[in-house]
């Protein structure tokens, strides 16, 4: 009775001071219902079946294995390595070779130029198409018997260049891909560049020059320090893109000749659906999500930092 | 001085020209040979022009492919995904932003791991969850986790773009007594058009574009996208170099138009991207 009083106002603070993930509930709960279901939980399962020997089909044992998938595929499973060895190669590549011509290509056009927006908008358009339609475009570019290799060689007179297996010799034919890849990518790099450039103060930049400094000095003491968070956003998307490989990959070779353009995401998706070993497959998959949370979860990290200061 | 400067400027103008004619080269090919007959494409060079154009590969990929049904699938899909994926990331990015709630970091940092995994990571599993939910081979079945991979990037960007709206707008809202759902809908979500515009175009095209995922979840040729019938015409058909490359052309239109009517969004949506990725 006497308890009964006070009790009122209690609750009515508590309804004011509702506890805030209660109120942000209702607006996360779709996201992170579907977050779960369709990202988190298949990651998660893919790391268990990992450990499982199963052929994926409903109905049949799942049978625990502990490590042996990863045995497997880290000592008899040539292709395996060779894929890793192509997705490192790539990797590399793609943070060379198209970051530095789409640096470049920035840099030049976001100078004041006749046609300039045209330029720009050329550059980019690869980029908004479907890679498996840039891959089947180019299947026909390096087609051995009518491609341009075959016209270009035909018409010089250099049957050398008219031989040449362009998606069929496997010395070759990961670069040949790879090209697909740069024109592909570039665009979209060039306008993150082109983004980025518009944090350089043109003040400083002109400041520089009037102390004297030569082009390659501005652009190394004035334009990329300010250019150095861009340079880091592209490089990570960078390497997820070319972590990921997929579709240029399977549209152009489909990882042949003799599994020689084999990359990492193909290999799992062909292992798990094609051969039916699920546990190596995911094995595969989970090596693949190893080494991205080592990038990823640093470059986080060192975001978050950068946001505190 | 500035004589050297103007050289140096038509040179690079020069160099310029010359690559975007090389970057032009590959989408010039592919045009020239849809519009060759079969027998020009064996007798003349891939760069030589169509002298006698051929329309006839583009009416025979546009049926043998099917198109008009794998088109009208691919924009099912990407009509009701992209909607309803960006309203469910602005909830989401909404109550990151402005809802102080405990651990909300984390759970950012948590979703912004998942816009940088490759799906590859999830794929076979995730055949499972869409098998056993019966959605094989349905628009629905690919919707779902569509929404789901899509979600963390969008999030994320939304959540950088809310943040900048300033907070005395919640304040004077919130002393006016509005709930949080009216301030989403009534302050935040108009001010946020350009953002939602630039996301929605670059979702709609990467929705269009999207393979992997439909290579496992749609195998019936009936619920295919237009990704899986580029490929499903280039090795049913591989030989009649003509009407694949017709076909293809004829995919990519879409995307094609969309951007060159929207251009800016393009730019725009990468530059949010890079600035608060």
């Amino acid at each position: 009775m006497t308890a009964a009083p006070p009790r009122r106002p209690l609750i009515a603070r508590r309804r004011r001071r509702r506890s805030p993930f209660v109120t942000a509930l209702p607006f996360l709960a779709p996201a992170l219902l579907a977050y779960v279901v369709f990202v988190i939980f298949p990651m998660v399962e893919s790391v268990r079946l990992s450990f499982f020997e199963w052929t994926g089909f409903i109905g049949t044992p799942q049978v625990f294995v502990g490590l042996k998938n990863y045995v497997k595929i880290f000592t008899q499973d040539p292709v395996f390595w060779t894929a890793f060895g192509n997705t490192v190669i790539w990797v590399v590549l793609s943070l060379i070779i198209p970051l530095t011509i789409s640096l470049v290509l920035a840099l030049a056009l976001n100078r004041p130029l006749f046609g300039r927006n045209l330029f720009r908008s050329v550059f980019y358009i690869p980029g908004v198409l479907a890679s498996i339609a840039v891959a089947n475009m180019w299947r026909w570019i390096y087609n051995p018997n009518y491609g341009i290799g075959q016209s270009l060689g035909t018409a010089f007179g250099l049957p050398w260049l008219a031989d040449i297996q362009w998606l069929g010799d496997k010395n070759i034919a990961l670069y040949a891909v790879f090209v697909a890849f740069v024109w592909q990518t570039v665009g979209t790099n060039m306008v993150l560049f082109l983004a980025g450039l518009q944090a350089v103060q043109q003040e400083h930049v002109e400041a520089a020059r009037l102390d004297g400094a030569n082009a390659w000095q501005v652009f190394r003491n004035v334009t990329f320090p300010a250019l150095r968070p861009t340079m880091v956003i592209v490089t990570v998307l960078t390497f997820i893109g070319s972590i990921k490989v997929f579709d240029l990959v399977v549209g152009m070779t489909g990882g042949g000749p003799a599994q020689q353009t084999q990359v990492l995401a193909l290999w799992s998706y062909q292992q798990s659906f094609g051969n039916h070993q699920y546990g190596m497959g995911n094995a595969i998959a989970t090596v693949l999500l190893v080494v991205t949370l080592l990038i990823v979860v640093p470059y986080l990290v060192w975001t978050a930092r950068q946001e505190e200061k | 001085m500035t004589r050297t400067r103007d050289y140096a400027r038509i040179g690079l103008w020069i160099a310029l020209i010359i690559s975007l004619v090389i970057w032009m080269l590959p989408l010039v090919f592919i045009i020239f040979t849809s519009l060759k007959s079969e027998q020009d494409v064996v007798g003349t060079p891939v760069f030589a022009f169509p002298l006698n154009p051929d329309f006839g590969n583009y009416a025979e990929a546009f049926e043998n492919g099917n198109l008009l049904r794998v088109a009208s699938n691919s924009l099912f899909i990407a009509l009701i995904k992209v909607p309803i994926g960006l309203l469910i990331s602005a909830l989401a990015a909404f109550a990151l932003a402005r809802i102080r709630f405990r651990r909300n970091r984390v759970l950012l940092a948590v979703i912004a791991i998942g816009s940088m995994v490759p799906i590859q990571v999830a794929i076979a599993p995730l055949f499972q969850v869409i098998s056993n939910a019966g959605l094989l081979n349905t628009s629905i079945g690919v919707i779902l986790p569509y929404i789901g991979f899509g979600l963390p990037y969008q999030t994320f960007i939304l959540y950088g773009f809310f943040r900048q709206i300033p907070e005395e707008l919640d304040e004077s809202a919130r002393v006016d007594g509005a709930s949080y759902a009216r301030l989403f809908w009534q302050i935040i979500l108009p001010l946020s058009g350009p953002a939602l515009a630039a996301l929605f175009i670059l979702d709609f095209v990467a929705t269009w574009n999207e393979y992997g995922m439909a290579l496992v979840l749609l195998q019936t040729q009936d619920a295919w996208t237009v990704p899986l019938a580029i490929q499903g015409f280039q090795s049913q058909f591989t030989s009649s170099y003509g009407p694949v490359n017709a076909f293809t052309i004829m995919t990519m239109l879409p995307v094609l138009i969309v951007y060159l009517m929207f251009q800016r969004y393009f730019v725009s949506g990468a530059f949010a991207g890079s600035v608060k990725g």
